[in-house]
């Protein structure tokens, strides 16, 4: 499957989704004007790329500094993905989830996944 | 003379802790270019960070509300030219003492006046821990697609509510002049 690389802007994060590679990447900030047209389309790939795989390991290295509510809703709908995956391929999935020492309201939304999607390997990495 | 008059109106800004003010066309570059001006004023005030992540992001959650909210849809037919207020708001965002406030103005079609009343009295009562799990189900709540004017508004307003320290506060005012059709909301929200 061919990777998925999306250059960063202002509003929308840099995507870098290697999938020859089985490492997925997201990073800056999301709050695009209408968050479910941006993220559909990479939603949808990252769906087609988890059927395909046959077991492999998979590490997303969540590297988001901000989003909105509109793209947290749409986030959760993809760690939801990863969790199904892993459900049926267990300790297949590592999330790295990268947030900064004092950014409490990332590392809530990470604790939240983690609860929510107990299939995927949490990993918290506190940035200086 | 007109220097005189906006010589006071920046002082008085100033004097009263006015970190940004906009009034005018709600585009997603006018935003964006906002956000941009808002962070770098605000990095020069808290140091720490934080608390100016929570500001940026009720300004961003309110202005984004806004321009959605404001009447856009094509159904929508200004009464006379003069009306086409479309996708238009006011934000301002001061400091008091250390407590910085965001409050945040647009047009709505006053159709929608009861579904805002509808999302938001709801949040109003609310404890913040009560806040915290209305949060945690509206992003389980997989339900996003049936309502395409609010976009996800549910979680927008409670995610202002959760980050705001004091109750948010919200008021609907009849347009002066368009009274019939339009309602200026107002949303508040303390940081």
């Amino acid at each position: 499957m061919t990777d998925l690389y999306m250059a960063g802007s202002a509003d929308t994060p840099e995507i870098d989704f290697k999938f020859s590679s089985n490492t997925l990447e997201m990073s800056g900030e999301a709050y695009p004007e209408n968050g479910v047209e941006f993220f559909l389309p990479v939603l949808k790939q990252l769906q087609a790329y988890l059927k395909s795989l046959t077991g492999d390991s998979v590490e997303f290295n969540f590297k988001l500094t901000y989003f909105n509510s509109v793209s947290t809703k749409i986030l959760y709908s993809l760690f939801e993905l990863l969790n199904e995956y892993a459900k049926s391929n267990p300790d297949s999935v590592k999330l790295n989830w990268f947030h900064d020492e004092d950014d409490d309201t990332i590392l809530s939304f990470g604790l939240d996944i983690q609860e929510d999607f107990p299939w995927i390997d949490f990993n918290a990495i506190a940035v200086a | 003379m007109l220097i005189d008059v906006f010589t006071l109106f920046r002082e008085e800004a100033d004097s009263n802790g006015i970190v940004f003010y906009y009034s005018g066309v709600l585009s997603q570059n006018v935003i964006k270019a906002m956000g941009d001006s808002l962070k770098q004023k605000l990095q020069k005030q808290d140091e720490k960070g934080a608390k100016s992540r929570k500001v940026f992001s009720t300004f961003i959650e309110m202005i984004q509300n806004a321009m959605h909210y404001s009447p856009s849809s094509p159904d929508y037919v200004p009464s006379s030219p003069d009306n086409d207020i479309s996708k238009e708001g006011s934000i301002i965002v001061g400091k008091d003492n250390d407590k910085y406030f965001i409050i945040c103005a647009n047009f709505i079609e006053k159709r929608f006046e009861q579904r805002i009343r509808e999302k938001l009295d709801p949040i109003l009562s609310m404890t913040a821990e009560e806040i915290k799990l209305a949060y945690r189900q509206q992003l389980k709540n997989d339900q996003h697609g049936d309502d395409s004017i609010s976009k996800g508004a549910g979680l927008g307003f409670l995610t202002l509510a959760r980050d705001s320290i004091e109750p948010i506060e919200y008021a609907l005012r009849s347009a002066v002049g368009s009274e019939d059709e339009l309602t200026c909301f107002y949303l508040k929200a303390t940081i």
